[in-house]
């Protein structure tokens, strides 16, 4: 039976869709059938992180109207078996996803995936409404930042009241992954510490990536960072995914690198 | 300016009722006196309705509200065996309610009762006194036993609230009667919204942005002064909300 993940915020720019990317190209890697979706109408940026926005032909909204098949519309990964994306429409009509085209898309992936992963927009409104209605499970994207939390609080709010698993009186699972995490900005204080977040949030810790460079040239390459091994973000989302999967690993990258270069600098005498 | 110098509205009154049946002027006082006296702060100054079961003369009943009034109650209005009484009541300043409705419930001292004294109830309870209120026998208790998240918003209609989890700035916990969160109170609380004003709150951790009793709230500048991120309850006395630690 396929699982429904939605990888969802609140507030934008967090990491949604690196995460998104990165964690359904963790899942095909792992050997399970995985299947990305775009909900961002308007914005389409996961099919340039996934490095094929040349070869989108048709997407979600047109497989809803009925204008496509799915089968037209889902991009097959070059470089990772088993991964399929459903990139989003550049339509500016919000309202292009109805409740009842999204169910009848995702009972017809059910049949053939094992995952399969939502990419959220930001907001709380109907576009991410949207994109958790049907959802199983949520991975809640949270930079170490007091706004980013607030926000990541209310989508779990409505996660347990708006979600299809609220209204029959089950849960959805609740993930907290912590994104753009700059020890170094913790320690001096700028940034809340991932306990701070665990504090206020109080869901279970899927993982912490670090913020890194290493994101920005991987989106630049149409290459999901989680098959940077060098990177230390690659190696959090490798980790993340296999907590995911059910392992229990423990987290990575909390503290500052010791010899960094930050580190000499400030603590050499 | 407006040249309105009033306005009349409706309320419902919570008081006591003293049910008057037998009238021996010295037993009555030692009777009422150790009734009193289990629970003195109670009945100093309530309000109070003379219930005559026994048909009194009018002597008799001026010696009723005398003793009353020198026990410290404010005897307002008589219902009953009115009978011939109607001048002398008129006369005393008091009101004859013998052809209204009541609701009626057990009153609870922290002594067993005697027979004599009874109690009303209603949704806004005379005057505040520090002993627990007369309380009807079971209310219904709301239990949440997950976070309340910032934009939710949790009421406990008719009673007290359980929450058993943490409530995050920007949600909001409302309730009739008292709010017990065992966690950390980081959002709005307001306890007793239809006027009970011996409503509390109480929390595990005390950084909330906002709390209310009765209407008479305190903001989050005021919470942070005292018990802040400590185990906390607060409560209304006169006019006043208080915050204190909990052991
Ligand atoms: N761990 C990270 N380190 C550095 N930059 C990051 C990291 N995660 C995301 N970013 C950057 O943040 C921006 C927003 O990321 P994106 O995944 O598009 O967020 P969202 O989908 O939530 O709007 C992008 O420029 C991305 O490269
Ligand atoms: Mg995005």
């Amino acid at each position: 039976m396929a699982k429904i993940i939605v990888v969802t915020s609140g507030k934008g720019g967090v990491g949604k869709t690196t995460s998104s990317a990165a964690i359904s190209t963790g899942l095909a890697l792992a050997g399970h059938k995985t299947v990305v979706i775009d909900f961002d109408v308007g914005l389409r940026n996961l099919d340039l992180i996934m490095g094929c926005e040349r070869r989108v032909v048709y997407d979600f909204v047109n497989v809803i109207n009925k204008e496509a098949t799915l089968k037209q519309a889902l991009i097959k990964d070059k470089r990772t078996d088993n991964l399929f994306i459903l990139p989003a429409s550049q339509t500016r009509d919000k309202d292009a996803l109805t409740i009842d085209g999204v169910q009848a898309v995702l009972n017809e992936l059910k049949e053939d995936f094992d995952f399969i992963i939502c990419d959220s927009p930001a907001g709380i409104e109907q576009g991410a409404q949207m994109a958790l209605y049907f959802a199983d499970e949520a991975i809640v994207v949270t930079n170490p930042e007091v706004s980013s939390v607030r926000d990541s609080d209310r989508i779990l709010g409505i996660l347990q009241s708006k979600s299809l698993r609220a209204e029959q009186g089950k849960p959805v699972k609740e993930h907290l992954l912590l994104t753009r995490y700059n020890p170094l900005r913790v320690e001096s204080a700028e940034m809340l510490s991932v306990a701070d977040v665990e504090e206020i949030l109080a869901i279970p810790l899927l993982g912490v990536i670090p913020e890194s460079e290493a994101v920005l040239k991987a989106s630049n390459q149409g290459q999901p960072v989680i098959l940077d091994l060098e990177a230390n973000a690659g190696q959090a989302y490798s980790d993340a995914v296999r907590r995911l999967l059910g392992e229990t690993i423990e987290h990575r990258f909390l503290e500052a690198e010791k010899k960094g270069f930050f580190k000499r600098l400030l603590g050499g005498k | 300016m407006t040249d309105t110098c009033f306005r009349m509205k409706g309320t419902t009154l919570t008081s006591i009722v003293l049910e008057v049946i037998d009238f021996d002027p010295d037993t009555f006082e030692s009777q009422l006196a150790e009734k009193i006296n289990s629970a003195p702060q109670f009945f100093t100054r309530s309000s109070l309705i003379l219930h005559l079961v026994k048909l009194l003369s009018a002597t008799e009943f001026e010696l009723l509200v005398a003793l009353c009034r020198r026990f410290k109650l404010q005897p307002m209005a008589v219902r009953g065996e009115v009978g011939a009484l109607r001048s002398v009541i008129n006369d005393l300043g008091l009101a004859d309610v013998s052809q209204s409705k009541f609701t009626e419930s057990s009153l609870k001292t922290t002594k067993p009762e005697s027979t004599a004294l009874k109690e009303q109830a209603a949704n806004e309870p005379a005057a505040s006194s520090p002993v627990p209120t007369p309380a009807a026998a079971t209310k219904p208790v709301k239990v949440i036993s997950r976070p309340v998240r910032s934009g939710q918003q949790v009421y406990a209609e008719g009673g007290d609230l359980v929450i058993t989890a943490a409530v995050s700035e920007g949600a909001e916990v409302l309730a009739d009667g008292n709010i017990h969160v065992y966690g950390t109170l980081r959002g709005r609380a307001l306890a007793g919204v239809k006027g009970n004003v011996h409503a509390r709150v109480f929390c595990q951790s005390l950084d909330a942005e906002l709390i209310s009793i009765a209407g008479q709230f305190i903001m989050h500048e005021t919470v942070k002064a005292s018990c802040w991120k400590q185990p906390a309850q607060i409560y209304l006395e006169e006019d006043t909300l208080h915050i204190e630690p909990i052991a």
